[in-house]
């Protein structure tokens, strides 16, 4: 039986997933980007980035070359790993779900 | 709600949060370069011509017609080819879901103006109004895509609606260059300062803010 408890906390927070999602779609999310489409605060942003990068699946990188410096980030090997993870969880919770 | 409703809910936030945040640039700078390099080519001539003549044609409307189809055909398997080249680098199928969305979007603008300006060239014999349809509809086809298209590319859409509605504004109040023996001449000067000009400024701004290594995906 598959439920919610072999999903991966770190991902599974609303937040949070929404981060990996969006670090999914491109290779490189600036810190503005992010906030914008996400709607959320610099506090609760940094928060849950950080909570990320500590994880290892995303990375941080701080580019100061252009005319004001930016803070990107993009998913891991290891990110992207547990994001397919998580989705393919999530399609099989809800087949499970289906009647044959 | 039950896990699996609750699961389906998660994997809809993902999909529309995905769908929203896919980013895909139609129109790839080289073929923008391209197209403005022909462009400026093909016109010169006939607004010089028409210049020294008073509004003589340096060509035939046909000439004009099939003149502009080359450029479009040109441009167009240049951006194909780049676009499958950037598709094969994120092992994705040209014809992925960000180029059907896009396809989706610009084909009402791009089939209005297609038909109007062929119809106006070949039996009303209006090059100019031509111009002007072909300038607003492609404009409005770039616009249609600014759910999903990079800021730059939905302000080049805008630059030609807007230059667009200008020129034909500038056309319409001057008689004298209304009643010029042909048209060919303002006509040409409206594809050189719109198709030509303008996709020279989007891919000089394109190539500046991409890095080195992403200019193939540009």
């Amino acid at each position: 039986m598959i439920d919610f408890d072999q999903l991966d906390k770190l991902i599974h927070e609303k937040s949070r997933l929404a981060i990996m999602t969006l670090l999914a779609t491109r290779d490189d999310w600036a810190f503005q980007d992010l906030k914008t489409e996400l709607g959320l605060s610099d506090g609760n942003l940094i928060t849950h980035l950080r909570t990320l990068v500590s994880a290892a699946y995303i990375k941080e990188s701080f580019d100061d070359t252009g005319s004001r410096p930016r803070t990107t980030y993009r998913l891991t090997a290891a990110g992207r790993k547990a994001f397919k993870t998580h989705i393919d969880l999530l399609e099989a919770i809800v087949k499970a779900a289906r009647p044959s | 709600m039950s896990q699996s409703q609750a699961a389906l809910e998660q994997l809809r936030i993902i999909r529309s949060l995905m769908e929203k945040a896919h980013i895909y640039r139609a129109v790839s700078a080289p073929a923008a370069l391209l197209g403005s390099v022909l462009s400026l080519a093909v016109s010169v001539w006939p607004v010089v011509h028409a210049a020294k003549t008073h509004g003589e044609a340096a060509f035939s409307n046909t000439t004009f017609l099939v003149l502009w189809h080359a450029i479009l055909a040109a441009c167009t398997l240049l951006n194909m080819s780049l676009l499958a080249r950037e598709a094969k680098r994120r092992d994705q199928p040209l014809f992925s879901e960000g180029m059907k969305t896009a396809l989706r979007a610009v084909s009402p603008p791009l089939i209005v103006g297609g038909v109007l300006a062929g119809g106006l060239v070949i039996w009303l014999h209006n090059l100019t109004l031509a111009a002007f349809i072909w300038v607003l509809c492609y404009g409005l086809a770039l616009i249609a895509m600014s759910n999903f298209a990079p800021k730059s590319l939905v302000r080049l859409g805008w630059a030609f609606v807007i230059a667009g509605l200008v020129l034909f504004l500038a056309w319409a109040a001057n008689d004298e260059v209304r009643n010029l023996r042909t048209d060919l001449g303002p006509a040409s000067l409206v594809m050189a300062l719109t198709f030509g000009l303008l996709h020279l400024v989007y891919a000089v701004a394109v190539f500046a803010s991409t890095p080195k290594s992403k200019e193939v995906a540009a």
